[in-house]
């Protein structure tokens, strides 16, 4: 995470992410999937095959692509499918766009009811005795049993959450590195899956994305990096207020 | 020539030549950011060249000058609501903080019996300049005590002016022992975990001997918690010279 300032010099708090080494492996059409649209498989980040069965080899093999750590969907439209085995860079994302980040949290493993679902535990002194952090009550009398997802202990964190609408800040072609909003769920080098916000609000945000996506054996040179309108380059002066 | 004996006279090999370097003896003391030193962890390298690329871009256009804790600052900074639309802030360096594009510093100095201290970001675009005006290093590298020292130490002339440096060479050590308020303070810099040489302590010798209590004598053998960081900054030394001469 880093800062960066704006031209009217206030600070804001953004997550790096690399877009490393990432593939499209196969086309799902809508009715192989039974969804609402065609799916396209993703995979990231390459790995030795070694480690994984024979059967995972096959959709790499297919596609002419090294194995992947990790293969996620999008759920695509038909007008934006891309031919298997070709390159995802960072340069699909534009400055100014928003976007959801979903990744498995940092693992916290089996933990108490204060830490995992914020209860208030009982007080310290005034005679409570070996009851500091207990849940307390769990039911009622009338209830005569216990709820089912009543919140207890349990092994916390390690499961799948999103960010909703960070704002893309800045994009380094160059090295694959999207510069996104705030914090993303997920310990420093996890892997992390990087969508088009779906929140109302920013669904007529993207004004002309490279659409399917960014080629980058086509016609396009892009600069190394591609800055927001309202970020400050230190290539300027100091801000000075007039 | 005849000797004494009638033996040769004994070899006496001519005095060793001794070579004063002055190239070698000036690079050997060069001034290499705290910031730019990048902590231990998991961070992949990439995400601090690329800091370190960003910094060097503000260096370029704005000149951050070497400066140590106990030096004394002025600092301009933008400010949308001031008269002027620009602060001007002189105070003692007490602390330099965070690495990367995040480096901070804490400036302290006591204004008509009032202390103030503020904590600038080194990077950020609102500062217009920084200028140093007296260069002395203190005995410590934290200069936090002096909040409970007596406020004449902290006091600076707000329209100081620099004072001009002799040689490029060594900058001045101030053995200045600095007298405390009576106690309680903030915290308790008579304990070894602070390790502070710049206090006169005026306190008996019980209590020095008790604070010893909580000393760790253990903590300077221990390995793990060795950082040899002479490598990484002699390669960022390199990238910083060559960057900054383009």
């Amino acid at each position: 995470m880093m800062p960066i300032w704006t031209k009217s010099g206030e600070k804001h708090a953004v997550t790096l992410l690399k877009v490393q080494d990432c593939h499209v492996l196969r086309y799902v059409s809508k009715e192989e999937s039974g969804g609402k649209t065609a799916k396209l498989l993703v995979g990231g980040k390459n790995v030795s095959p070694f480690s994984k069965p024979e059967s995972a080899h096959e959709i790499f093999k297919e596609a002419g692509v090294p194995q992947k750590q990790k293969v996620t969907t999008f759920n695509v439209t038909d007008d934006a499918i891309i031919k298997p085995g070709t390159p995802l860079y960072a340069a699909h994302f534009r400055p100014g766009q928003f976007v959801d980040v979903t990744a498995k949290t940092v693992g916290k493993g089996f933990q108490g009811v204060v830490k995992r679902w914020g209860f208030k535990g009982q007080p310290a002194s005034h005679g409570q005795t070996k009851t500091h952090r207990r849940p307390g009550a769990i039911s009622t009398n009338k209830a005569a049993k216990v709820y089912r997802g009543k919140k207890m202990p349990g092994k916390m964190g390690n499961i799948y959450r999103t960010s909703f609408g960070l704002k893309v800040w800045r994009i380094n072609t160059k090295h694959d590195i999207i510069y996104v909003n705030g914090s993303v769920p997920g310990h420093t080098n996890c892997l992390v899956k990087v969508r088009d916000s779906k929140l109302p609000t920013y669904k007529d945000c993207n004004k002309n994305p490279p659409f399917p996506t960014f080629f980058a054996d086509g016609d396009e040179e892009l600069p190394e990096d591609l800055f927001d309108e309202e970020i400050f380059q230190f290539t300027d002066p100091s801000v000075s207020f007039a | 020539r005849v000797s004494s004996d009638g033996r040769p006279p004994k070899f006496q090999p001519p005095p060793k030549p001794v070579i004063i370097d002055r190239k070698t003896q000036k690079e050997e003391r060069r001034f290499l950011s705290p910031e730019f030193i990048p902590p231990r962890g998991r961070t992949d390298p990439l995400k601090y060249y690329i800091e370190r690329k960003d910094m060097i871009q503000r260096r370029k256009v704005f000149n951050i000058p070497e400066f140590y804790v106990g030096h004394i600052l002025a600092v301009t900074t933008a400010d949308p609501y001031a008269s002027d639309k620009s602060k001007r802030f002189v105070g003692i360096c007490i602390q330099r903080g965070g690495k990367g594009l995040g480096a901070t510093f804490v400036l302290r100095n006591v204004i008509e019996d009032q202390g103030v201290e503020i904590c600038y970001e080194l990077y950020s675009p609102r500062i217009q300049a920084i200028e140093v005006l007296k260069l002395e290093k203190r005995l410590d590298e934290n200069l936090m005590y002096l909040r409970d020292a007596l406020p004449e130490y902290s006091t600076f002339d707000v329209n100081m002016k620099p004072v001009p440096r002799m040689d490029h060479e060594e900058i001045p050590v101030n053995k200045l022992q600095v007298r405390m308020k009576p106690k309680p303070w903030s915290k308790r810099w008579e304990r070894p975990k602070y390790n502070i040489k710049g206090i006169k302590f005026e306190l008996s010798e019980h209590k020095m001997k008790a604070a010893q209590k909580w000393s760790q004598p253990w903590l300077e053998f221990d390995m793990l918690r060795e950082y040899d960081t002479s490598k990484i900054e002699e390669k960022i030394r390199k990238e910083l010279s060559e960057e900054l001469e383009k």
